[in-house]
């Protein structure tokens, strides 16, 4: 299994697309707390610290985990179908479960390194220009890593989903665009159909889909701490199981 | 330990509609070069397909290596390589990176194997140059070069020589060659150049429409090559009486010139001729003739209006 895991991210390291995803994530994280720098200066508007951006802008990180997750599922891994090398994959030699539980590790890691980029490198940025500041009265110091600890766990569990899903269309194409609209439209589904069916309410509330939105607020109670724990962890156990019955039925073209 | 490093037993195939493997028993000998045979989906990738674990069979088992649980199959792929449908390569990585990916993935300890398999298809100076710049023939080098990195002892080839130039035809042939022989390497391979494959096979499997019509040695087909007398006599039709009632031999064509070509009488032509002279023919032509691997699978399969 150790060297499945290796195999999978020394191909995440040589992979284009991740690089690429790398690259542009970093540009944008760059680019937006500058922006809101030099328009607050020209507008005689007081500057963000570091923690006030962070705490208002943390929560954006959400759509960057979904959008780097549907394109490296596509790239990273439908890709592999594409080009053909699913089928030394698959005929290596080593047992299916084995290697789709290696390669959602791989995507997983390449996912959770992206997830960081944002809060990190605009958080350095912010704090350079301005320095870090006070978090707000009644925000514990464990806030950063408290945010930073969520967000590698929520986007594991993304990352599971998206794998799932990947598995079953095997094509890029079919892989990023229904990811996309899956993880940009799922919020407004399940809120919908909970109007009229009540059940969906209570899934939507405990679904990572919903509590992703929570992992940035400054206060959680203690009571919620269990569900934003285990929630994640659950997707992440019952995806995977669900991928690995998917890939052994799969038949590699 | 099983003479045989592959066996399939009644092994089928079906898909929505159609039957791609219909209860095929194919039996591949320890060091032998299986030649596979057949049309454009007569079934041979799939067969490889399911040999390889990329696709399951709808009935029928198979052994490799003489096991044949499904645990056990997937320990006895590790001894095998396959190039099917052209090889997998990551086209943005080195010749040396896609090798490593393939080391990590198989758990082959140390590096050397890279280097080694690298000289071993002659890529050993390719350097930091990605797979995406490479010609069709180093790539299909790579490809074999992937397939045996774990010293495998059986390999998969599935139609290895499709768009390679005559030289890189002749530069894999000899390496296979060479493979089988210093290494005693077991191949399955399949091509639609059966010129070519009739320089390399020591086996052959013809299959048409999923089904296995027939598994012969190269001494076999040989024989079965040159063993027809082509006759021209001056009445077709009666001469293929003749022969019929004479000889009392069905296995004979009339072609469409009138020529016929009657099978398993090469050594006895005089025989052939007394018959027809006796039944008072003229013979224009009687002479033993040879048919190239073409030719034969045509006449196995039922002629190109079967094709």
């Amino acid at each position: 299994m150790y060297n499945l895991i290796r195999a999978e991210l020394f191909k995440l390291r040589k992979d284009r697309s991740f690089h690429v995803l790398v690259l542009i994530i970093a540009a944008l994280s760059l680019a937006y707390p500058l922006l809101y720098y030099i328009d607050n200066k020209s507008g005689g508007k007081p500057q963000f610290t570091g923690a006030e951006f962070l705490i208002k802008f943390v929560a954006s990180n959400g759509y960057i985990i979904k959008f780097s997750i549907a394109a490296l599922a596509g790239f990273f891994i439908a890709s592999e179908y594409t080009t053909g090398v699913m089928k030394t994959v698959a005929s290596s030699g080593n047992d299916r479960g084995r290697l789709y539980a290696a390669k959602l590790i791989g995507f997983s890691a390449g996912a959770m390194m992206i997830s960081l980029i944002f809060p990190l490198v605009s958080l350095a940025e912010v704090s350079m220009l301005s320095g870090f500041g006070q978090l707000p009265e009644g925000v514990d110091a464990f806030f950063l890593p408290r945010v930073l600890r969520f967000t590698l766990l929520y986007t594991a569990a993304y990352a599971a989903i998206g794998a799932l899903f990947t598995a079953m269309f095997t094509e890029s194409g079919k892989t990023i665009s229904f990811l996309m609209v899956f993880f940009l439209m799922i919020n407004t589904i399940l809120g919908g159909l909970g109007e009229y069916i009540p059940v969906f309410t209570t899934v939507y509330d405990y679904s990572v889909f919903k509590l992703l939105g929570d992992i940035g607020k400054t206060r959680i109670d203690g009571g919620d701490v269990p569900a934003l724990l285990l929630v994640p962890l659950l997707t992440i156990v019952v995806s995977g199981l669900l991928g690995v019955l998917v890939f052994r039925k799969k038949e590699i073209k | 330990m099983s003479e045989y490093v592959l066996q399939t037993n009644q092994l089928s195939k079906r898909f929505k509609g159609s039957v791609a493997l219909d209860k095929v028993n194919v039996s591949i000998r320890k060091g032998s070069i299986y030649g596979f045979i057949g049309q454009n989906g007569a079934g041979k990738s799939t067969l490889m397909r399911i040999v390889a674990g990329l696709a399951f069979p709808s009935e029928g088992t198979i052994e490799l290596f003489g096991t044949g649980t499904e645990r056990e199959l997937t320990e006895a792929r590790k001894r095998m390589g396959l190039i099917i449908e052209g090889p997998s390569l990551f086209p943005h990585m080195t010749a040396s990176e896609n090798l490593e990916v393939n080391r990590l993935l198989r758990g082959i300890p140390g590096k050397d194997c890279i280097s080694r398999m690298l000289e071993l298809v002659g890529l050993q100076g390719t350097g930091r140059k990605k797979v995406k710049n490479f010609s069709l023939g180093m790539k299909q080098r790579l490809g074999l070069a992937i397939a045996m990195l774990s010293d495998s002892e059986f390999l998969i080839l599935d139609e290895p020589t499709n768009g390679l130039d005559p030289m890189s035809v002749i530069e894999m042939r000899e390496l296979l060659k060479r493979l089988n022989h210093e290494r005693g390497l077991t191949i399955l391979i399949s091509s639609h150049v059966l010129s070519e494959l009739h320089l390399l096979a020591s086996h052959y499997g013809i299959i048409h429409h999923g089904k296995l019509l027939e598994q012969l040695t190269a001494r076999e087909l040989n024989d079965k090559c040159q063993q027809y007398v082509h006759i021209k006599a001056d009445q077709p039709d009666r001469a293929a009486m003749v022969i019929q009632n004479e000889l009392g031999t069905t296995d004979f064509e009339v072609m469409p010139d009138g020529a016929i070509k009657l099978y398993g009488y090469r050594e006895q032509s005089g025989k052939v001729s007394t018959a027809l002279f006796s039944a008072g023919l003229t013979i224009e032509q009687l002479m033993p003739m040879g048919e190239d691997l073409e030719s034969y699978f045509m006449k196995r399969i039922g002629g190109a209006g079967n094709v």
